[in-house]
């Protein structure tokens, strides 16, 4: 963690302590907005966290946005920060300024005609109906298109996914003014790679938040006369937890700094290695926490709900896995250890 | 938040990777390639390569020049031990003197000690043993019954250790024992001495493994005089000592690379166009295999920087370990139509050799503890 990330980690901390209560997370995943805390993140300029200064940003480095994110889900914000980033990512990197107001992103299947006819749906894009803005990839004769629309013109199906989130399907059939897309660059496979990166930052800081609840729940639950940490079979399977948060939290660190230079291999391995914690943490923190744990009036299922989600949106590990396979695979194999050294 | 399970970013500075190339050029020249490549830094062991390695000065290289090292950074000694286990190098006969022994020396060591011993090891024609297992005396280290008495000049040896590796090739043995009977602090009252294992009074005799080798053994000390000069730093203190060598023992790569064989043989094995789930299984490992990595070379930062990160070494073994059982379990169930005999004896090997990697340097039990600690647990 650097100074600047120190410093954003404070005010992060401070402001969701304040605005992020378990009720906020309840009235959320029941359809309430949780404006005030939007709005307090986006005065704060935290929401556009090392997005250009000239095009709108708070400034600093993207590294940044992916630590907000992880920071951020450390809380179990129900709020689009994933998303917001992932479009102001994409605008900025073609030199547009960032819009006004909440963007989403739309992972889906688009067109774009040659009369500039666009329409498609997207199955499960997050926060859609609360959202201002929604960005998407429309394509045209192999060519991209980056396309933003008011999510007035959609027609939305609301849904959630099974931590409440929204996860709303969108479609769209509609002409577009020359202002609303830009040509020119394949981005669709960046945008979804982007987008499974946010994953992984959002896995990575709720994993260290359960680890920190069960920790914390282990010192306090007293049974046979003292408190369960005290048993070594609780220290043993919290260990083994420790020890794959531990490897989670390096692995979002490398997608953060090396952000700029993101490749596909780089974002299979976070997704895959941090959706694998996933499975083993969850298990262990529920088992820790015992039938209280189990309760909707725990908080703990806020995050466990959200890891179980996250591990399935851009790719579940399998996908990945495949992809990093075919990449250390074959006639590659006297290379393997050569490929391994390059991965710094 | 917690102790020990911050493992920030550190890059391997260019220096070190110039050093890479020279090792593979020094290892594609000096191995044997009749050899089947075997990663677990004890399955090999050679005098005549670990002195080749000392000419090129890759042993304590981390060292101060006026014992003959060479002043690198632990970046540099990183790259090396990677590259050496990579490559299945048989590097067993140098492995604990230039990861802990040394280092031991120059933290605890008297000016003597490191005038006589290093400038040796660092030319490949010294080897030690550790010292601290015992027949009734595995994880719980502190109830060590081996004891030495005081006598003129020096001191008196009796008991055994036992789990040794190369003690019967290897010159030295740095033995943990008793000088004062147990008290009510269980960790007081022990020193390290350095046991010639030539002397006529110790006695070594190899235990077979279950795969039929014999790198371990028991070593017994029979009334075997220690001079006073063979004391590593002050009787008494052995205890923070030995504590102190597993940053070194417990981080480094040979805690996840035991299995790196078995993942090159698959990877020739299978092709790009391979089917989906053969492609997953190598994935998810070579996944694991760099998140590893990175973490290792995190602690080599660490180490660079002069911390003794005890905590974060526990956890990189313990996770290395679980990943180094974890492959051979998962390649063999990839269902290869017809593997090469080479790819069936690298598994094999890896296999019979796996028990060992959650046993050996700490045990897996031991080392959750120690993280279970970090987290304030106990």
């Amino acid at each position: 963690m650097n100074e600047q990330q120190r410093l954003i980690k404070e005010s992060l901390d401070r402001l969701l302590s304040d605005l992020c209560s378990k009720t906020t997370i309840d009235k959320a995943e029941k359809g309430e907005f949780p404006g005030e805390l939007w709005h307090a993140l986006a005065d704060t300029g935290l929401v556009l966290a090392g997005l250009p200064e000239d095009l709108g940003g708070a400034g600093g480095d993207l590294a940044d946005s992916l630590f907000v994110v992880r920071e951020a889900a450390k809380f179990a914000a129900p709020v689009p920060l994933a998303e917001h980033f992932l479009a102001a990512v994409l605008w900025s990197g073609r030199g547009e300024t960032v819009r006004e107001g909440i963007m989403t992103f739309a992972e889906g299947d688009f067109r774009l005609s040659d009369n500039d006819q666009l329409s498609g749906t997207a199955p499960a894009v997050a926060f859609g109906r609360w959202s201002d803005t929604v960005t998407l990839i429309a394509t045209r004769n192999n060519e991209d298109f980056l396309c933003g629309v008011p999510i007035s013109e959609f027609r939305v199906e609301e849904a959630n996914n099974i931590a409440g989130e929204p996860r709303d399907a969108l479609s769209i059939n509609l002409v577009l003014n020359k202002s609303q897309y830009l040509g020119g660059e394949p981005i669709k496979r960046k945008a979804y790679l982007i987008g499974a990166a946010t994953r992984v930052a959002l896995m990575a800081g709720a994993l260290e938040s359960i680890l920190e609840m069960s920790v914390v729940y282990s010192t306090e639950r007293v049974q046979f006369g003292k408190p369960i940490a005290k048993f070594q079979a609780i220290q043993q399977q919290l260990a083994t937890m420790a020890g794959e948060v531990a490897a989670s939290l390096r692995a979002a660190q490398s997608l953060e700094t090396k952000f700029e230079s993101m490749t596909e291999l780089e974002v299979a391995i976070g997704k895959s290695r941090v959706g694998e914690a996933v499975g083993i943490c969850t298990d262990i923190a529920h088992q820790v926490h015992g039938a209280m744990g189990y309760t909707m009036e725990h908080s703990l299922n806020q995050r466990t709900r959200r890891l179980w989600a996250w591990r399935e949106e851009y790719g579940s590990e399998q996908e990945w896995e495949i992809a990093i396979g075919q990449f250390f695979s074959g006639n590659a194999s006297e290379k393997l250890w050569d490929q391994v050294t390059f991965l710094n | 938040m917690f102790q020990g399970l911050t493992f920030e970013p550190f890059a391997l500075p260019p220096e070190a990777e110039a050093l890479r190339s020279e090792v593979r050029e020094f290892l594609a020249d000096s191995l044997d390639a009749s050899v089947l490549p075997n990663s677990d830094f004890n399955a090999g062991d050679s005098a005549e390569f670990s002195r080749a390695l000392g000419k090129k000065g890759w042993i304590g290289i981390t060292w101060p020049k006026i014992y003959g090292g060479l002043e690198k950074s632990f970046f540099e000694r990183y790259v090396i031990t990677e590259e050496l286990l990579a490559a299945g190098a048989p590097v067993g006969c140098h492995w604990i003197a230039d990861r802990q022994t040394g280092p031991l020396f120059l933290k605890f060591g008297t000016e003597k000690q490191r005038q006589e011993f290093l400038p040796q090891i660092i030319r490949g024609e010294c080897f030690f043993s550790i010292g601290m297992s015992e027949p009734d005396t595995g994880s719980d280290l502190a109830s060590i019954k081996s004891t030495a008495m005081k006598t003129e000049g020096g001191w008196v040896l009796n008991g055994s250790k036992i789990w040794t590796s190369y003690a019967h090739t290897n010159h030295y043995m740095v033995a943990l024992v008793r000088t004062e009977p147990a008290s009510e602090n269980r960790h007081a009252g022990m020193s390290q001495f350095i046991v010639d294992l030539g002397n006529e009074n110790v006695s070594v005799t190899g235990i077979k493994n279950l795969s039929g080798e014999e790198d371990f053994n028991q070593v017994f000390f029979d009334d075997v005089f220690i001079p006073d000069d063979m004391v590593v730093g002050k009787p008494g203190n052995g205890w923070e000592q030995v504590i102190s060598e597993l940053g070194y023992e417990r981080s480094g790569p040979e805690r996840f690379l035991s299995a790196f064989r078995v993942l090159v043989e698959f990877s020739r094995e299978i092709s790009e166009d391979a089917d989906a789930y053969q492609l997953a299984l190598l994935g998810r490992l070579m996944a694991h295999l760099v998140t590893l990595r990175r973490m290792s070379i995190s602690v080599a930062g660490m180490l660079e920087q002069g911390d003794m990160p005890i905590t974060e070494a526990a956890l990189i073994k313990d996770l290395g370990n679980t990943y180094e059982r974890l492959v051979p379990e998962v390649v063999r169930l990839a269902n290869l139509k017809n593997p090469s005999s080479r790819f069936i004896d690298t598994l094999n090997q890896c296999i019979l050799h796996a028990p060992s990697f959650t046993l050996r340097g700490g045990t897996r039990e031991i080392l959750k503890g120690v993280i279970a600690r970090g987290l304030g647990l106990r």
